[in-house]
């Protein structure tokens, strides 16, 4: 029969098992709550004091490659530039992007990573720019081939973004430029691969199709290219789920753009009131 | 003395592990982890409360400083200093505890030490990689994680708990 001071220790063991157990269960639960974010960017400051010298180190070694995509692209986008202001009869003056880099509905802020966790189910990815610089939560990260973020939480000069490659992250997207929309999301597996939602079965749709931003949201302007179809399935006899190879591969980005809303502040009180409604 | 050369390896271990949180991300397929082979190696003396405890920090030092999901590790890493005594016992006997001895390869042989080892590295990784995947991600990647993680971690493990058993050895 057992004493009584090893059932006591036991039952301090039992319960001291269960509280440490717990408190590791909470904050692993609240992985996305206000406290983890607290205490994610305490941690992911020291994180970017102690070990962001890496990235730095990578940055260098990968400069030459960045700078003749950037060229590409800048050389795309100008000849893109000059075609359409010879369609319109107009010469170029640079009246169409305004001030501080305004587009339309859109602000766009060009960033670096400066971190970026590749290989975790959750991942994320921290910016060089900060409130200081405009940046505001809920902004879209973007490149001219993908939608690579969303803004969660923002410092002075840098900002914490929850990264494509997060199982808790989606897009909604468009087949096309006239297709069915649904969500986009990464697949858990490989950083350029992702599967689109909710597609209805009577949709139209090949392999090589390109996959668009459907500008369904307050956070990313339409018609960004993010991949092409590569495959589908039917998922539970009513759904189509279509496999896309993203065109931007995710986990070897360097730069990007963060693009603000400025009509945000307007929509989510509408969303809100909607989502109200419908409680009711 | 002996329990502070003990500890300052330790220190140095969960270190090494924040340094492979950060900066050693081989493959989805592969989580290495060294802080089971260190709660298992904890001296036998310190009860069970206190191998976890230690554990708690240690994970919880490595989920704020390493990558990852914040109290992953500590959430694994506590059962394995639970079931610490418990596995001391079933793989060398009660005689351990009789001594108050640490263990060691030279004494015990490899295959009761890897047995000893794997079971710790398992319990660990189960829950790990559940947690981590949290229902999203396939049994067979799991399963396939799971296994390239254990053999992996063992492998690290033994030279690692052949490190400190030389420094039992040495005194």
């Amino acid at each position: 029969m057992l004493k009584k001071s090893s059932i006591v220790s036991i039952i301090l063991t039992a319960a001291i098992f269960i509280l440490l157990e717990v408190a590791a269960l909470s904050m692993v639960i609240h992985g996305g709550e206000l406290q983890n974010i607290w205490i994610s960017r305490f941690s992911h400051s020291v994180m970017n004091t102690l070990w962001g010298s890496s990235e730095s180190v990578r940055d260098y070694f990968s400069l030459k490659g960045q700078n003749e995509d950037l060229a590409q692209e800048n050389y795309r986008l100008n000849l893109q530039v000059t075609r359409l202001r010879q369609a319109l009869g107009q010469e170029g003056d640079g009246s169409d992007i305004v001030g501080d880099g305004y587009a339309g509905e859109f602000r766009f802020i060009p960033a670096a990573i400066v971190k970026m966790s590749r290989n975790k189910q959750h991942n994320y990815l921290i910016v060089n720019k900060g409130y200081e610089d405009g940046v505001r939560p809920q902004s879209g990260l973007i490149t001219s081939r993908g939608a690579i973020g969303i803004v969660e939480a923002v410092e002075k000069h840098y900002s914490y973004c929850i990264s494509f490659m997060n199982s808790t992250f989606n897009v909604s997207s468009r087949i096309g430029s006239q297709g069915a929309v649904g969500p986009l999301s990464w697949d858990g597996r490989s950083s350029n691969k992702a599967i689109l939602h909710e597609i209805p079965l009577q949709t139209i749709f090949s392999q090589g199709d390109t996959v668009f931003t459907s500008g369904y949201s307050s956070i990313f302007p339409p018609d960004i290219p993010l991949g092409v179809i590569t495959g589908s399935g039917i998922q539970d006899g009513t759904m189509y789920d279509i496999y896309v190879t993203l065109l931007e591969d995710q986990a070897a980005l360097r730069y990007v753009t963060i693009v603000d809303h400025t009509g945000r502040d307007e929509i989510i009180p509408l969303e809100q009131m909607e989502e109200e409604d419908d409680e009711e | 003395m002996r329990s502070n050369r003990f500890f300052l390896i330790y220190l140095c271990i969960v270190a090494l592990q924040i340094l492979i949180c950060n900066y050693l991300n081989l493959s989805y397929y592969l989580t290495l982890s060294l802080l089971p082979v260190i709660v298992i190696m904890i001296p036998v003396r310190y009860s069970t409360i206190a191998a976890m405890l230690i554990a708690a920090a240690s994970g919880f030092v490595v989920d704020i400083l390493g990558d990852g999901v914040l109290g992953l590790n500590m959430l694994a890493i506590i059962p394995v200093a639970l079931a610490r005594k418990g596995l001391l016992s079933i793989v060398f006997g009660q005689e351990v505890f009789a001594q108050n001895e640490d263990v060691t390869i030279k004494k015990y042989g490899l295959i009761k030490f890897i047995s000893f080892i794997a079971i710790a590295q398992a319990l660990f990784l189960i829950i790990y990689i559940l947690a981590d995947g949290a229902g999203t991600r396939p049994f067979w990647f799991n399963a396939l994680r799971f296994g390239i993680s254990l053999v992996t971690g063992i492998l690290v493990s033994l030279f690692i708990a052949d490190t400190l058993a030389k420094d039992y050895r040495e005194r």
